[in-house]
């Protein structure tokens, strides 16, 4: 692999490299759908933190398409599917003893949720 | 997963990367100076006060903060700000309703081409672990007490969004030009940890 | 993976201790970790998600005492080894070699 030269370092911390993916999936999950984050142990690499697993949460917004971590950390491709910003009361998370007015954001990947119908 | 062995590190960090550092260059995998550009680059151009210079141009043009919370990367790059750990942003506005505040608890993602790289204590375990549970604790410790009727909004930046916190105008800053309005605004405050205090007379 | 860098939420680690005035960087070696990790990222040795997973793969006791810098170079020793840009013997033989001529 070339070395990355002095003249391209700007251009480099300029530009990124955004897993942003542009290509159409149809995305799982709308603004308002109630989700159940999924219960899971992986051994392999995760972005979802042990926190929410098993927690309830809305979908707030869709933020469009991204790499999949779980399987792009391990070669097995970029799996691209969309990542959204989910709400959850604090009392959801972290029981009686939270704010009831608080809430927390993540951002979470389709294969991250199920539908509460 | 590999079966790399968790032995302890083998000597102290200076010589651990001097050894890397001199066998990539022999192998023409890097240039010393670019790396010696890239480091400049994050010690004197890129820092929080291109994110300040974000905040005071929000605070003064409407339609420019139209813009950023509509699109953050878009209008941040009006501004000449992209990049690295800033590819896809995302700005929250503090109101008398909500204040928000960043972390991330699985490592230490932040903008940096608005707030440069983060502080030891962004990154250290105190505060990842924390924040989200009680952030209104937290946030005493970092002197910022916040009303009961105030929802604090915490934003894990798990994946690869990154957030900035748009903080509020202090009262006393009317008619403020944007440059002083910018040397106001701390790190802390765009972090979402700190306030940004009401100045003069009605401080 | 259930790692201990999969922080939120825990109890225990202590106040939080904000530096006033911090600098950028705090040793020197910081920078080169620093410079090279965006320099072989730039690369193309890695991607986000391996570099991540490399820090989580550190041990647990190894990944609480040590600093974020610690945590970059840990992970470029991981992946420039695994990936085949330089082989573990190249880099104990080197360390060893500096580490002969600094006595």
């Amino acid at each position: 692999m070339p070395a990355v030269a002095k003249d391209f370092v700007p251009v480099l911390v300029a530009t990124g490299g955004s897993t942003r993916v542009h290509k159409a999936v149809a995305p799982r999950f709308r603004a308002g759908d109630h989700v159940l984050v999924r219960t899971m142990t992986p051994e392999h690499h995760t972005r979802l933190p042990r926190y929410a697993r098993g927690r309830r949460g809305i979908v707030e917004q869709d933020h469009g398409v991204f790499v999949f971590p779980d399987t792009s950390a391990h070669g097995q491709g970029e799996k691209p599917q969309h990542v959204y910003s989910v709400r959850f009361t604090a009392r959801e998370l972290w029981g009686p003893q939270a704010s009831e007015r608080d809430t927390l954001r993540l951002d979470l990947w389709d294969d991250y949720l199920d539908l509460v119908v | 997963m590999s079966g790399h062995s968790h032995t302890a590190p083998p000597s102290d960090p200076e010589l651990r990367i001097k050894a890397l550092e001199s066998l990539l260059v022999e192998k023409k995998l890097i240039n010393p100076d670019a790396i010696d550009a890239i480091i400049e680059t994050y010690e004197t151009k890129i820092g929080p006060r291109n994110g300040a210079r974000v905040v005071a141009r929000a605070w003064v043009d409407p339609e420019y903060k139209a813009r950023l919370l509509a699109d953050g990367t878009k209008a941040i790059a009006e501004l000449g700000f992209t990049g690295v750990q800033g590819e896809d942003m995302v700005v929250v506005e503090n109101t008398d309703e909500v204040h928000n505040v960043v972390v991330c608890t699985l490592c230490s993602c932040y903008p940096w081409p608005t707030l440069g790289l983060p502080p030891v204590w962004y990154k250290a375990a105190p505060y990842r672990a924390r924040v989200v549970s009680d952030p209104r604790g937290v946030l005493l410790e970092f002197g910022t007490r916040l009303s009961d009727d105030v929802e604090v909004r915490v934003w894990d930046s798990n994946a690869e969004l990154r957030y900035l916190v748009l903080p509020q105008r202090p009262e006393g800053t009317e008619g403020w030009s944007e440059d002083r309005l910018a040397a106001l605004v701390s790190r802390d405050s765009m972090i979402g940890t700190a306030v940004v205090p009401a100045q003069g007379a009605a401080s | 993976m259930n790692g201990v860098h999969d922080l939120g939420g825990m109890h225990g680690f202590g106040p939080i201790n904000p530096e006033p005035n911090e600098p950028v960087f705090h040793h020197d070696w910081e920078r080169r970790v620093f410079g090279i990790m965006i320099a072989t990222f730039g690369g193309g040795h890695y991607n986000v998600d391996q570099f991540r997973h490399a820090i989580e793969r550190m041990g647990p006791v190894e990944y609480l005492t040590g600093s974020y810098y610690e945590h970059w170079l840990a992970s470029l020793e991981t992946l420039l080894t695994e990936h085949g840009a330089i082989t573990q013997a190249e880099l104990d033989a080197r360390r060893a070699q500096l580490s002969r001529e600094a006595k």
